[in-house]
C-alpha cells in the first residue's frame, strides 16, 4: 500500500522535474525564448515562424557577407559581446493564452533566457508579455495585432510589426490614391474571420473607412473553418461593392476565390490581408482564377541577387517554400532584436532594453518594406509600414506605393477572364 | 487513508516551498484550479452521474464576468465572482429543467450543444469583448484587484477554495442528498420510484456545481488577466474537467484532485518535452490515456488503487 | 436567382450531411451510442482523398471506394478494439471512450500530415448552368451521389438478408441471438458501414473544399445535429434531415450572416433535444 503510494509519490516527482528540463547553460550565448504555437489550428504559421526566427539567427550567429546590408550579417556571432551567439530556445503554447502563460514563466525562471519572443496569437502575447512584464525581461513581438499589446504602459515589450490601425489605414490611403487615378470606390465590403486577428483588422478598417468617407456595404464576419461560403459569396454579389477586403486565414481565402468563380461573381478588385493570400498554398491553388488580386505585404522577394532574394532561398532550402510576409515580420523582428542586443554589449536585460528603446534602423538594413525602426513610448514600432502587391500569373509583384513599385498596378482585377 | 490524508494535506500546503520557483509555483497553481474545476464537475457529473460535457458555460461565465465589471466599470475583478454565480446558478435552472429529462448520451449532447452556443454568440457581441476577448487589470491598483507579482498568493488562495469546495462535496457526500444523488447514478427509474425526488435533487446538484465551476473560471480569469470565447467557453474546457475528474475517480471526493495531481504536471511535461518539436504528441498521448482509461479502468485511479489494495490486503491478511 | 442559387447550394451541401449522419444514426439507432469521434472519420476519408491523388494519382472514383473500405475496417476494428468492452460499462467511460479516441485520431493526423490546409488539385469537372443556376461539377455529383448512398444504405438495411439481421439487432438484441444472429457481428458490420458512409462522404467533400486536421471536429456536431432532427436511428430521417440542416444553413448564412448560421443550427437542435427528442422519424 505504501509502496503504491510512494511510486506514485516518485511519478508525480518525476513528471514534475521534467516538466522543467532545462537546458544546459553554454557560456557566450544569449539565451531567447521563443513562443510559438507549434502544435493546433495555427501550427502551421507556427513552425514557418520557427524556420524564419532559425534562419535570422543563423544570419547573425554565422558569416554571411553576401547579406551586407543587414546589420551583423558579415560577421559571426555579436561582436558586440565578443562574439557569443544568439541560443533559440522554442516552447509550444498550442494557441493556448494560458500555456502561454506558464511557459513563460518556465522560460524565465528555469531556462533563465535573457529575451522574449512572440507569439503569434494575440491572446497568447498579451498573456506571456505579462510575464515578461512582470519579472523584467524584454519582449520583441514580431507579428501580433492586437493594440493593447503595446497599449497597457508597459516598459518591456517592444512591438515590430505594424499593427491593424496601420493596414486599416494604409487600404485608406491607397482607396484615395485609386479615386484620384479615376477610379470609382464609393462603397466597399470587408469579410473578415471571426477571431481576434480578423476581428481587430475589421473594425480598424470599418473605422478608417467610416472617416474617409466611403461606405462599408457590407460586413461578412464568418467562422474560419467554414465548409462552404456560398451564400456569402452571393450576399457579396447581391451588394456589389467597388472593392472587398478580405481578412482571412489560408483555406477560406482559397475557399473564397474558388467560390466566386463557381458563382461567376468578379468584383473590380479583391484585396486580402496578408494571411492567407500570403500562404504558400494560395497561388498554386487559385493562380488561375485570382488573376489580379492584391495582398498586404511588408515582404518581397525582390530581384535574384538582392539581398531578400537570398535571404529567401536560405529560408527555401531550410523548409521548401518561400517565405510568407507573417514569417517573414518574425524574422526581421529577431534580426532588430540581434542589433539591440549588439549595441547594448551585454544580456543585462535593462541593458538590452535601453537599447532595444533607442533603435533606430534605416530602411535600407532592414529585409522588410518598412519606413525604419524605431519604437515610441509604448514600444511600437512607428515607422513599420506595408507594401501592396498584385498576382501577376504566378507570383505577387510590389504595386503600390508608386515609389516602390516593380509592376503596374492594374484595376478592374481579371481573375479568371483573359 | 487515515496515514494519506494529513501527508497529502502537508504536500499541498508546503509545495511552495519545496519546489521555490515560479514555474512549480505556476504549476501548483494550475493544479489546484483544475482540481476546483474537477471537483465542481463532479457533484453533477460523478455523484449524480449526469455527464455534462458542456459544463465551460459555468466557467465562461466566471471567467467573464469579473473582467467585464473590471473593463466597463472599473470595479476590482473580485466583485464579479459573487455575480458569476448568481447568474450561473439562473443559467443552470433553465438549462437543467428540460435537459434533465433527457438520458445518456442525449443529455451530454445537449450540454454540448448549449456550450458552443454560448460560445458562438459571445464571440459576436462587441461589449463581451467578441473575438478579440477581455482583459483584466494589467498592474494592480491595490490588492483587492489580485494582480499579483508573484504566484504564491494565488496558490494559496486557490487552495483555499478547493479546501471548501471539498469540505462541501464532503458533507453533500454524507447527508441524504448525497444518498439520493448516489441512487439516481445507480439507476433513476428505481430510486425515482422509490420516493427520490430526481428531478429536484439533479438540479440542485447542477446549480451546486454550477456555482463552483462558476468560481473556477473566475479564479482562472482573475489570474491569468485574459479570457476570450475559446479559453472561457471553449469543448476542451469541458472535456478537460471531465478528463480530470474521470481519471482520478468520478464519484469519489478525492479523485478530480488525483486527477489534477498527475493531468496538470503530464501535460506540462509533455509539452516540453514535445512541444518544441511541434508534433502535437501531447494531445495524441492525452487522447490515448483517456481511451485506455475508458476501456480498462473506467472508475478511474482510485477504482484502480482500491482494486489493488484490497487484493494486497488480503493476500497479506493470513 | 440569387435565392435559387443559395438553395441549390444548401441542398447539395446536405445531401453530404445526410451520408455521413446515416452512418451515425444507425450506431445509434442500434446501440444507442454516439459515436463522439464520427466527425474524424469524414477527417480521415478526405486524408484518404488526398493520399490516393497525390501518391498513387487515382481519380474519384478510386480514391472514394478506398476511403470507404479504409474507414470500414477502421471502424470494424475500433468496434472489436474499444466499443465492445465501454458498451457494458458505466456512461462516462461511454461517453469518454469516444472522446479519446477523437484527440488521439485528430492529431494522430496533424501528427502525420501537419497543420497545413490541404485540398486537392483543381478538379477537371467545369461548372454547369442549369437554367440560370452556376452548379459545379464536383459539387453536383457529390451531391447526388451522396443521396444514392444513403438511399442505397436504406435499401441495405431493409431489403437485405444482412439488413434484416443489423435491425434485428438494433430491435431486440436478445431476441436476435435466440435466433442465431450473432450480435457482436452485426455491431461491428454496423460500425463499419458507420465509418465507411463517413469516410466515403470526407472523400467526395474533399472534391471540392479545403480541409485540415480540425475539421472533424465542425462534423460531428453537425452529424448529431442532422442524426436528432431526422430521428434516433432512421436513416430516410437522416436524409430528409441532412437535406434540411443544409438548406437552413445556407439560408441562415445568406439572410442573417454566416456566424450566426451556427447559432440556428444549434439553437434548433437544442429546441428539437427539448421538446421533440425522437426528431422527425423516430422511435423512442
Amino acid at each position: 500500500m505504501k509502496k503504491i503510494a510512494a511510486a506514485f509519490a516518485a511519478l508525480a516527482a518525476v513528471a514534475l522535474v521534467l516538466a522543467a528540463a532545462p537546458q544546459a547553460f553554454a557560456a557566450g550565448t544569449v539565451k531567447i525564448g521563443v513562443l510559438f504555437p507549434l502544435t493546433g489550428n495555427a501550427a502551421a504559421a507556427g513552425q514557418a515562424s520557427k524556420a524564419a526566427v532559425e534562419v535570422a539567427a543563423e544570419i547573425i550567429n554565422g558569416k554571411h557577407p553576401e547579406l551586407a546590408n543587414i546589420p551583423l550579417a558579415a560577421e559571426e556571432g555579436l561582436p558586440g559581446l565578443g562574439g557569443a551567439k544568439l541560443e533559440l530556445v522554442f516552447v509550444d503554447h498550442q494557441g493556448n493564452p494560458s500555456v502561454a502563460q506558464q511557459q513563460a514563466l518556465r522560460l524565465v525562471s528555469q531556462e533563465k533566457v535573457n529575451v522574449l519572443f512572440g507569439a503569434y496569437q494575440s491572446s497568447c502575447s498579451l498573456t506571456a508579455t505579462a510575464v515578461g512584464e512582470r519579472y523584467g525581461i524584454p519582449f520583441v513581438v514580431g507579428d501580433s495585432a492586437a493594440l493593447n499589446i503595446t497599449g497597457r504602459g508597459f516598459k518591456w515589450i517592444y512591438r515590430v510589426t505594424p499593427i491593424a490601425s496601420d493596414y486599416a489605414a494604409t487600404y485608406m490611403h491607397f482607396f484615395a490614391d485609386m479615386k484620384k487615378q479615376g477610379k470609382t470606390i464609393n462603397s466597399i465590403a470587408i469579410v473578415n474571420e471571426n477571431t481576434d486577428y480578423g476581428t481587430s483588422v475589421a473594425d480598424a478598417v470599418e473605422g478608417e473607412a467610416k472617416k474617409s468617407g466611403i461606405n462599408v456595404a457590407l460586413r461578412v464576419p464568418y467562422s474560419a473553418n467554414a465548409t462552404d461560403v456560398g451564400p456569402q459569396v452571393l450576399q457579396l454579389k447581391d451588394k456589389n461593392p467597388d472593392a472587398i477586403i478580405f481578412i482571412s486565414y489560408t483555406s477560406d481565402s482559397i475557399l473564397y476565390m474558388k467560390t466566386m468563380h463557381n458563382l461567376n461573381y468578379m468584383p473590380p478588385m479583391v484585396i486580402g490581408d496578408d494571411s492567407g493570400f500570403s500562404d504558400p498554398s494560395f497561388i498554386p491553388a487559385v493562380y488561375d482564377i485570382a488573376q489580379g488580386a492584391m495582398n498586404r505585404s511588408a515582404w518581397d522577394i525582390g530581384k535574384p541577387g538582392s539581398t531578400t532574394y537570398k535571404i529567401n532561398e536560405m529560408y527555401k532550402a531550410k523548409t521548401g517554400r518561400d517565405l510568407d510576409d507573417t514569417s517573414a515580420r518574425n524574422m526581421q523582428a529577431m534580426l532588430v532584436l540581434g542589433d539591440a542586443i549588439n549595441r547594448a554589449g551585454s544580456i543585462d536585460p535593462e541593458k538590452i532594453r535601453e537599447a532595444l528603446s533607442k533603435t533606430d534602423l534605416k530602411p535600407a538594413q532592414l529585409m522588410m518594406g518598412y519606413n525604419g525602426v524605431k519604437f515610441d513610448k509604448t514600444g511600437q514600432n512607428i515607422l513599420a509600414a506595408t507594401y501592396l502587391i498584385q498576382l501577376k500569373d504566378k507570383a505577387y509583384k510590389l504595386v503600390w506605393p508608386d515609389s516602390a513599385a516593380e509592376a503596374k498596378l492594374e484595376w478592374p482585377m481579371k481573375g479568371w477572364k483573359k | 487513508m487515515k496515514i494519506t490524508l494529513p501527508a497529502l494535506l502537508a504536500l499541498l500546503l508546503l509545495y511552495p516551498f519545496v519546489l521555490n520557483d515560479p514555474f512549480y509555483h505556476d504549476i501548483g497553481v494550475a493544479v489546484l484550479l483544475g482540481a476546483i474545476a474537477a471537483s465542481a464537475w463532479n457533484i453533477v457529473g460523478g455523484y449524480a452521474g449526469q455527464v455534462s460535457v458542456g459544463h465551460s458555460m459555468f466557467f465562461g461565465i466566471g471567467a467573464y464576468v469579473p473582467l467585464l465589471v473590471y473593463q466597463h466599470g472599473a470595479w476590482p475583478p473580485v466583485i464579479g465572482v459573487p455575480i458569476a454565480m448568481g447568474l450561473s446558478v439562473m443559467l443552470a435552472v433553465a438549462i437543467g429543467y428540460p435537459t434533465f429529462r433527457l438520458r445518456g448520451h442525449y443529455f451530454s449532447m445537449a450540454t454540448i450543444a448549449v456550450a458552443e452556443l454560448i460560445r458562438i454568440y459571445v464571440g459576436t457581441v462587441d461589449y463581451l469583448g467578441a473575438a478579440i476577448g477581455l482583459q483584466g487589470p494589467a498592474v494592480g491598483r491595490g490588492w483587492w484587484d489580485l494582480t499579483f507579482r508573484g504566484e504564491l498568493p494565488y496558490y494559496y488562495i486557490f487552495l483555499g477554495v478547493l479546501a471548501v469546495v471539498l469540505y462541501i462535496t464532503f458533507e453533500v457526500q454524507r447527508s441524504r442528498f448525497g444518498s439520493y444523488l448516489r441512487s439516481i447514478r445507480a439507476n433513476e427509474r428505481a430510486a425515482a420510484s422509490l420516493g427520490v425526488p430526481v428531478r429536484q435533487t439533479k438540479l440542485k446538484a447542477l446549480m451546486l456545481s454550477a456555482a463552483f465551476t462558476s468560481v473556477a473560471g473566475s479564479l482562472y480569469s482573475i489570474k491569468t488577466g485574459f479570457v476570450d470565447p475559446e479559453s472561457g467557453f471553449g469543448l476542451l474546457v469541458s472535456v478537460q474537467m471531465l478528463i480530470t475528474a474521470a481519471l482520478g475517480g468520478s464519484g469519489t471526493l478525492f479523485g478530480p484532485l488525483v486527477g489534477a495531481l498527475i493531468l496538470v504536471p503530464l501535460q506540462a511535461a509533455t509539452n516540453t518535452w514535445f512541444g518544441g518539436g511541434g508534433s502535437g504528441l501531447t494531445y495524441i498521448f492525452y487522447g490515448g490515456i483517456i481511451v485506455l482509461l475508458s476501456r480498462f479502468e473506467p472508475g478511474g485511479l482510485y477504482e484502480f488503487w482500491h482494486r489493488v489494495s484490497t487484493s494486497w490486503k488480503v493476500r497479506h491478511a493470513a | 436567382m440569387l435565392l435559387t442559387q443559395v438553395i441549390v447550394g444548401g441542398l447539395l451541401l446536405g445531401a453530404i450531411y445526410a451520408l455521413f449522419s446515416a452512418g451515425l444514426t444507425l450506431i445509434w439507432g442500434m446501440m444507442n451510442f454516439i459515436n463522439f469521434a464520427h466527425g474524424e472519420f469524414v477527417m480521415l476519408g478526405m486524408y484518404v482523398a488526398l493520399v490516393v491523388v497525390t501518391s498513387l494519382g487515382g481519380g474519384p472514383t478510386v480514391f472514394s471506394f478506398l476511403a470507404a473500405g479504409a474507414l470500414a475496417s477502421v471502424g470494424i476494428a475500433i468496434y472489436f478494439a474499444l466499443i465492445r468492452h465501454v458498451i457494458r460499462g458505466p456512461m462516462m467511460a461511454q461517453i469518454i471512450s469516444t472522446f479519446g479516441l477523437a484527440l488521439l485520431l485528430r492529431y494522430t493526423a496533424f501528427y502525420v500530415f501537419s497543420a497545413n490546409i490541404v485540398s486537392l488539385p483543381q478538379d477537371t469537372f467545369g461548372i454547369y448552368n442549369i437554367g440560370g443556376i452556376l452548379v459545379p461539377g464536383a459539387q453536383l455529383l457529390s451531391g447526388l451521389v451522396a443521396i444514392v448512398l444513403t438511399v442505397a444504405l436504406h435499401l441495405l438495411l431493409t431489403r437485405t438478408f444482412v439488413g434484416s439481421r443489423l435491425l434485428a439487432v438494433a430491435e431486440d438484441r436478445n431476441a436476435a441471438m435466440l435466433m442465431g444472429i450473432r450480435p457482436d457481428l452485426m455491431q461491428a458490420l454496423a460500425w463499419g458501414l458507420s465509418a465507411a458512409s463517413a469516410g466515403m462522404a470526407g472523400a467526395l467533400m474533399a472534391m471540392s473544399y479545403p480541409w485540415s486536421p480540425s475539421v472533424g471536429e465542425t462534423f460531428a456536431l453537425t452529424s448529431f445535429v442532422v442524426v436528432t432532427l431526422g430521428g434516433f436511428g432512421s436513416v430516410p430521417g437522416a436524409l430528409y434531415a441532412g437535406l434540411i440542416i443544409g438548406l437552413l444553413q445556407a439560408l441562415s448564412a445568406y439572410w442573417l450572416g454566416p456566424i450566426y448560421k451556427d447559432i440556428v443550427v444549434y439553437a434548433l437542435f437544442i429546441a428539437l433535444l427539448w421538446l421533440r427528442p425522437q426528431g422527425l422519424m423516430g422511435k423512442i
